[in-house]
C-alpha cells in the first residue's frame, strides 16, 4: 500500500518486538490483578460462602476448610500464581469460583455487546464532533463561540446524567426505543449515545485546535487561492491534517469508554463486561476479574496499534519514520 | 395476618386499605380474573433486581428463580396450613421423631429420572452435608438426623427431636428437589445454569447479565395444592429479565415492555396502584427490618443505653413518611407480623419519647460535658453510634432516607449516630463479624416460621458458632425457651414460648424494630392469575394466563 | 476524566470573554460556598422536615425540596466543599504519585525509566474503574476511598506528562548548569528542575479538578460515593435519581450544578492554559 514503506525485514522486527512487549505488557496486568485482589483484606472461601448462602457472616473453620481444598486455595499462594499463570499460556484463564464456568466462557459472551458498545461510541462522537467542527469553527464569532460552548459543556456531562435523562426523555417521556433492550439494535441506541456525547466534546475540543492551526497554514491559503471553494479546503485538506490528535486521543478514550460501559450497562440492562466486573470485583471472583482486566488490556494494545496504523495512512509523512 | 392479595382493582387501592393489609379472596379463575380475550400460550416478561451466580442455592434471589423449575415436597398456603405438592400425604410419628411421606406417583425429572424415594432422600443428603444450600442446612439444624427410602413412594425424614416447624421450614424455595442423575453425573457448572428440576419450566437458556429464558414444561404434572389450575403452564415462554435499576424497571412495565415486575419503587406504588389491576404488597415474614444491637462491645452493652436509642428517635413516623405510606412500621425487632406466633403486644414497643430517652441516658450516666456537636459523653467518651447497612440490595434508597430522619432526631438526645453503608464486596468478605466493627445493623431474614428465631438469636458458642446472632446476644434463658418452643409437640404452648422469646429480646432491646422487608409487584392487565407463594413471595408463572 | 489529562496539548480556541468573566464568576462562587457556606444559606443541610418532602422549586426553595423535605439548594451549597476537596484531594493524589513516578523514570533513566514506563503502559491499560472498584468495594465508600479511588484512577496521564516535562527540563543547559555550580542534586531537584517541569501542567491541573468531580460523582452513582447524609454533590444526584419521573429537581438540580463547575473550570483551565502556552512562545 505504501509506496515508502521500510524494508520488510525491519519492519517484521518491528512487529515482532511490538508483540513481544504486548504480551509482557498482559501477563503483568494479569499478575497484578492476581496478586492484588488475594493480598487485599477478606478470604475467598468466606465470599464464595456468603455468596452461595445469601450471607454476610464468618463461617465456621471446617467450612472454610473445605472450600480451600475445593478450590486449591490451601495451596501456597505461589504456587496458585504458577497455576494460573501456565493456564494464561495454554489459553486457560481459569474458572470462575461463583459461576463454576471457565472465565473464557464468562468473558466471551459479554465482550460483543461491549465491543458494539465503545466501538459504536466512538464512531458516534467522531460524527458528532467532525460535523460540529466543520460547521462550525472559523465561521465568525458567534457560531465559533456555539460551537466551543457546545464542545464544553458536552466534554463535562457525566456518563450517568447523559444515560438517566436520554432514558427518561427518549424511552419514558416519548417511548421511541426500549427501556430495557438489552443488546438488540434498537436497544443499543441510547447506550451508544450516552458514551458518545461526552466523547464527542473531548474529541471536538481537540479537532477544533487542530482546525485552527491548520487553516492558518500557508498551504491552505495556497488552495484557496488555487480557487478551491471553502467546503473542499475544509474536507480535503484540513480536516485530513486536523484528525491527527483526535485519532491518538481515540485510542487513550477506550479505557475511558470501557468504564463509562460499566454505567450504561447499568442504566440500561445491557448485558456486557462492565456489569460483569461490577459483580466479579465484589464477588472477589479472581480469575474472572484478572481475566476481564486481561481482555480490556489486549483490546486497548490491538486498538493502539490501529491507531498508528490509522496515523500511517492519514499523514502520509509518517510512513517513512 | 397479612397474605398476597393477588387481585387489586384499579381504583379502589387506598393507603388505608394498603396498610390495613385486607385480603382478597384469591378465587382462581373467578369473575375477577377480568376481561379481555383469553390468548393461546404467548411469552410473558418478568423484571427482577438481581441476577444470582448460580440458579439454585441459599440466597432468597435463587428461591425466587429456582421455584421456576424445581418443586418442592410440600407448600404452604396463605392460611399458614401445609398443603400437598410433590408429597401428597405425610404422616408424623407419635413421638414427633419421623415424617413419612406419601410422594406423587409418575412424577419425573425433565431428564427422564423418575421423581422417587431415592430422589427425595438424595436431596436431603445434598442439603445436609455439602455446601451448596447452607440456607437449608441452617434451618434445619441440628434437629435432622437422617433421609430414609422406604419404598419407591415413600421416604422418611428421621429427626434427632420433634420439629413441628420443619414441615413450615421446608416450604421455601432452598428445599426444590432437583434430579440425582443431574446433581451425580452433569458438571457443577451445568447444575449451576439449567438445574433439572420436575417443575413448570425448564431453563432454555441463561443469557447472563440479561435474562433467564425458562421454557415450559409441557409433561408437568406435580403441581401443588395451592395452584390455580391443574396442568402444564398456560404460557409457552417465560423471559426472566435482570433490570437492577429502579427507573427502568418500573418504567419497563408502563410502557408495556415488561408484563410483571418485582420491587416496585414506593414512590410509584399508588400510580401503579392506579394503572395495573394487578398490584401485590407481601410482607415478608421472619425477622423484619430491625435493628441488631450489638450488646457484646461498645456504648450498647449498657441496656438503658440500648432502650434510650429505641426510645430516642419516632421510627414510626419515619418509616411512614420516607416509603410514602407503602410499607408498614414494625416494632417488633424479632419477627415480622406476617409469621406465624408474632407477638403483637411488641408492635409498639418502645414509643417515640425522647424526655424518656433522656432520663434513661442520664441514669446511665452519659452526663459529661456535650461535645461541640451537642453529643453526650461519659468519661470524656461520646455517645457515637455506627450504624452499618447493606446499601441498595439490603437497605433501599428509601430505607436510607428513613435512616437520616431518625439520625437527626437521634441527634435531639444526644447520640452522634453515624451512617456506614457497606458494599457487597464489604458485606461478603465477612468483616463484620466482630463485635468492634459497628454498634448497630439494619438488616432482615426471610424466613416463614418462628423457628427464625433459633436461627438468628441461638448463643454462640465455642463449638458451634452463630454467626447469624448479630447482636452478639448471648442468653442462655432465650435460648432454652426457643430450643424448647421448638421441640414442643403442643402448638399451644410453642406459640406462647414463641411469644415469649420476642418479649424478652424486645424488652433487653437486643433488637429494635424499624420496618417490615416487602415483596412489591404489579403486573401489567393482560396478565391474569399471578401470584407469589406464601412461605417467601416467589413469584409463580405456571398458572397465568394472557388476555387480549 | 483521564482522557483530558492525557492530552496535554489539548487547547480549544479562545472562548468569548464573556464566557470566561462568567466561568470565573461562578468558579468564585463555588469557592465562597465552600469556604463559607453560611453566607450563602442560613439553614442547615440536614434539617429534616417530613411533612414538606419532595416540594418543587419555589421562592422559599429555590431547588426544591428532597425526599426528607431538606432544602436542596442548602444542600448543594453545603455539599460544595466536600465536592470540591474531592476533586482538590484527588488531583492531588494523582500529582502526588505521577510526580514520584514520572520523575524518577526522568531522572534514573535507564531500567528504571524502561520498567516505568512498561507499568504505566500496564495501567493505561486498566480501565480506570476498575481501579476504583477495587478500592472502593473493599475499603468502603468515603471521602478518603473516593479520593484515592479518582486519583489513582486518573495518575497514568499525568505521570505519562510529568516524565516528559522533566525529561525535557533535565535536558536543557539550564540544569547542567545548576549542577556545574555545585548545588546538591536534591536542591537542584526541588528548587529548578521541578517548578520548571511543573510549569506547564498547572493548567492541566485545573481542568483535571473539574473532571474529578465529574467522576467522584460518577462513582456515587455505582453507589460507590461519599454515604449519606452527606450532601455531596454526586451523593445528591444518586439520591435523586430514583425521583427523577416524579419530582425531576432532585435528579437535574444537582446535576446542572456539577455540570456548569466542571464547564467553568474547564474553561479558566483553557484560558490559563492559551496564557502560559503565549509566555512559553
Amino acid at each position: 500500500m505504501s509506496t515508502a514503506a521500510p524494508a520488510p525485514a525491519a519492519r517484521l522486527r518491528r512487529i515482532a518486538g511490538k508483540l513481544l512487549s504486548a504480551v509482557l505488557v498482559l501477563l503483568v496486568a494479569a499478575s497484578i490483578t492476581f496478586f492484588v485482589q488475594l493480598l487485599l483484606p477478606g478470604d475467598r472461601a468466606t465470599v464464595i460462602l456468603n455468596i452461595r448462602n445469601g450471607r454476610d457472616q464468618q463461617w465456621p473453620a471446617e467450612e472454610i476448610a473445605a472450600i480451600n481444598h475445593q478450590f486449591g486455595f490451601d495451596r501456597p499462594l505461589i504456587v496458585q500464581y504458577l497455576d494460573y499463570l501456565a493456564g494464561l499460556l495454554r489459553g486457560d484463564l481459569g474458572t470462575s469460583y461463583t459461576e463454576f464456568r471457565p472465565v473464557t466462557a464468562v468473558i466471551g459472551a459479554q465482550l460483543l455487546p461491549t465491543v458494539v458498545l465503545t466501538v459504536g461510541a466512538l464512531v458516534v462522537a467522531w460524527l458528532i464532533a467532525v460535523t460540529v467542527t466543520l460547521l462550525t469553527v472559523r465561521r465568525g464569532r458567534i457560531l465559533g463561540g456555539i460551537g466551543a460552548a457546545f464542545e464544553a459543556f458536552t466534554a463535562s456531562l457525566p456518563h450517568y446524567w447523559v444515560g438517566m435523562l436520554l432514558l427518561v426523555a427518549f424511552a419514558v417521556q416519548i417511548p421511541i426505543f426500549p427501556v430495557i433492550g438489552g443488546d438488540t439494535p434498537a436497544g443499543t441506541v441510547l447506550p451508544v449515545l450516552t458514551l458518545a456525547v461526552p466523547l464527542s466534546g473531548f474529541l471536538g475540543q481537540v479537532l477544533r485546535e487542530e482546525f485552527h492551526k491548520v487553516l492558518d497554514q500557508p498551504f491552505i491559503t495556497t488552495a484557496r487561492t488555487r480557487g478551491m471553494s471553502d467546503a473542499a479546503v475544509r474536507l480535503r485538506h484540513a480536516l485530513r491534517h486536523a484528525v491527527l490528535p483526535g485519532i491518538t486521543l481515540s485510542g487513550w478514550a477506550l479505557g475511558a469508554l470501557v468504564s463509562g460501559s460499566v454505567i450504561a450497562e447499568s442504566i440500561y440492562g445491557r448485558p456486557g463486561i462492565g456489569q460483569v466486573l461490577v459483580t466479579a470485583v465484589n464477588n472477589r471472583d479472581v480469575p474472572t476479574v484478572a481475566g476481564i482486566v486481561l481482555v480490556v488490556a489486549a483490546v486497548y494494545i490491538v486498538a493502539n496499534v490501529l491507531v498508528d496504523l490509522a496515523y500511517t495512512l492519514v499523514d502520509p509523512r509518517l510512513r517513512i519514520s | 395476618m397479612t397474605r398476597p392479595r393477588p387481585f387489586r382493582r384499579a381504583g379502589v387501592a387506598g393507603l388505608g386499605l394498603a396498610l390495613a393489609g385486607s385480603v382478597l379472596a384469591a378465587c382462581a379463575g373467578g369473575p375477577s380474573a377480568g376481561s379481555g380475550t383469553r390468548i393461546e400460550g404467548g411469552t410473558l416478561t418478568y423484571a427482577h433486581v438481581q441476577e444470582p451466580p448460580c440458579i439454585f442455592g441459599g440466597w432468597i434471589q435463587q428461591a425466587y428463580i429456582s421455584r421456576q423449575v424445581l418443586d418442592n415436597l410440600v407448600t404452604l398456603d396463605t392460611d399458614g396450613s401445609i398443603k400437598p405438592w410433590l408429597a401428597t400425604s405425610w404422616e408424623v410419628s407419635p413421638d414427633g421423631l419421623t415424617y413419612t411421606f406419601t410422594l406423587k406417583e409418575g412424577v419425573k425429572f425433565t431428564d427422564g429420572t423418575p421423581l422417587d424415594a431415592e430422589a427425595v432422600a438424595f436431596n436431603f443428603d445434598q442439603w445436609m452435608t455439602t455446601q451448596l444450600n447452607g440456607t437449608a442446612k441452617v434451618s434445619l439444624d441440628p434437629y435432622y438426623r437422617a433421609a430414609e427410602v422406604i419404598d419407591p413412594t415413600h421416604v422418611a425424614i428421621r429427626l434427632n427431636a420433634p420439629y413441628p416447624q420443619f414441615l413450615t421450614l421446608i416450604t421455601q424455595g432452598y428445599f426444590g428437589i432437583q434430579s440425582p442423575t443431574a446433581l451425580r453425573t452433569r458438571s457443577q457448572a451445568e447444575n449451576c445454569e439449567k438445574p433439572i428440576g420436575s417443575g413448570a419450566f425448564v431453563v432454555e437458556e441463561w443469557r447472563k447479565g440479561q435474562e433467564v429464558v425458562f421454557k415450559k414444561n409441557p409433561n408437568y404434572t406435580s403441581w401443588p395444592a395451592t395452584a390455580k389450575h391443574e396442568g402444564p403452564a398456560y404460557i409457552d415462554e417465560l423471559r426472566w429479565k435482570f433490570v437492577p435499576d429502579p427507573l427502568s424497571r418500573y418504567a419497563s412495565l408502563t410502557t408495556g415492555q415488561s408484563d410483571v415486575v418485582y420491587e416496585i419503587p414506593t414512590v410509584h406504588w399508588k400510580d401503579a396502584q392506579e394503572k395495573f389491576e394487578t398490584t401485590i404488597r407481601y410482607i415478608t415474614p421472619g425477622k423484619p427490618i430491625s435493628f441488631y444491637i450489638n450488646t457484646a462491645a461498645g456504648v450498647f452493652t449498657d441496656k438503658l443505653v440500648r432502650q434510650a436509642f429505641a426510645h430516642g428517635a419516632d421510627r414510626k413516623g419515619a418509616v411512614e413518611a420516607g416509603f410514602h405510606g407503602v410499607i408498614p412500621y414494625e416494632g417488633n425487632p424479632a419477627m415480622s407480623r406476617s409469621t406465624p406466633d408474632y407477638n403483637a403486644d411488641l408492635a409498639d414497643a418502645y414509643p417515640f419519647d425522647q424526655a424518656k430517652a433522656n432520663a434513661l441516658l442520664d441514669q446511665a450516666g452519659w452526663t459529661g460535658p456535650r461535645t461541640p456537636e451537642g453529643i453526650r459523653t461519659k468519661d470524656g467518651r461520646p455517645l457515637t453510634v455506627r450504624i452499618i447497612y447493606g446499601a441498595g440490595s439490603f437497605i433501599t434508597a428509601e430505607g436510607a432516607t428513613v435512616l437520616q430522619a431518625l439520625q437527626e432526631q437521634w441527634k435531639q438526645v444526644g447520640f452522634g449516630v453515624e451512617l456506614i453503608p457497606l458494599t457487597r464486596a464489604e458485606l461478603n468478605s465477612g468483616r463484620f463479624s466482630d463485635p468492634t466493627t459497628y454498634d448497630a445493623w439494619p438488616s432482615y431474614w426471610t424466613s416463614p416460621s418462628p423457628a427464625i428465631l433459633w436461627i438468628v438469636w441461638r448463643p454462640t458458642t465455642p463449638e458451634k458458632p452463630n454467626g447469624n446472632n448479630r447482636s452478639f446476644y448471648n442468653n442462655p434463658e432465650l435460648a432454652r425457651i426457643i430450643d424448647e418452643a421448638n421441640t414442643s409437640t403442643d402448638p399451644e404452648r410453642a406459640s406462647q414460648l414463641y411469644r415469649q422469646a420476642q418479649q424478652i429480646i424486645s424488652d433487653d432491646a437486643a433488637g429494635i424494630g424499624l420496618y417490615t422487608q416487602n415483596t412489591l409487584v404489579a403486573a401489567a392487565n393482560r396478565v391474569k392469575d399471578f401470584w407469589l407463594e406464601h412461605s417467601q413471595g416467589e413469584p409463580v408463572f405456571s398458572d397465568v394466563y394472557l388476555v387480549q | 476524566m483521564t482522557v483530558l489529562a492525557r492530552s496535554s496539548s489539548v487547547a480549544l480556541g479562545r472562548l468569548p470573554r464573556p464566557g470566561t468573566v462568567l466561568a470565573g464568576g461562578f468558579v468564585a462562587l463555588v469557592v465562597l460556598a465552600a469556604v463559607a457556606p453560611g453566607l450563602l444559606t442560613s439553614d442547615t443541610p440536614t434539617q429534616i422536615d417530613l411533612t414538606n418532602a419532595l416540594a418543587p422549586p419555589s421562592w422559599e426553595h429555590p431547588f426544591g425540596t428532597d425526599e426528607a423535605g431538606r432544602d436542596l439548594l442548602t444542600r448543594v451549597i453545603h455539599g460544595t466543599g466536600l465536592s470540591l476537596g474531592i476533586g482538590l484531594g484527588a488531583t492531588g493524589v494523582s500529582m502526588a504519585l505521577a510526580i514520584v513516578l514520572g520523575a524518577a523514570a526522568a531522572l534514573a533513566g535507564g531500567v528504571v525509566d524502561t520498567l516505568i514506563t512498561r507499568l504505566l503502559e500496564v495501567t493505561f491499560a486498566f480501565p480506570s474503574l476498575l481501579a476504583a472498584l477495587l478500592i472502593v468495594a473493599v475499603f468502603g465508600p468515603s471521602v478518603t476511598t473516593s479520593i484515592v479511588a479518582v486519583g489513582v484512577g486518573s495518575m497514568p496521564g499525568y505521570a505519562r506528562m510529568v516524565r516528559g516535562q522533566v525529561l525535557a527540563v533535565k535536558e536543557s543547559g539550564y540544569i547542567e548548569a545548576a549542577h556545574a555550580l555545585g548545588h546538591r542534586p536534591w536542591r537542584v531537584f526541588r528548587q529548578h528542575l521541578l517548578p520548571n517541569a511543573m510549569r506547564p501542567l498547572v493548567a492541566v491541573v485545573t481542568l483535571g479538578v473539574g473532571q474529578s468531580i465529574v467522576w467522584a460523582s460518577s462513582l456515587a452513582f455505582l453507589g460507590l460515593g461519599v454515604p449519606p447524609p452527606s450532601p455531596e454533590w454526586g451523593a445528591l444526584l444518586d439520591a435523586g435519581r430514583g425521583y427523577i419521573t416524579t419530582s425531576w429537581w432532585l435528579a437535574i438540580m444537582p446535576g446542572l450544578v456539577i455540570v456548569l463547575f466542571a464547564v467553568a473550570v474547564t474553561s479558566l483551565g483553557r484560558t490559563l492554559q492559551q496564557r502560559l502556552e503565549g509566555a512559553a512562545r
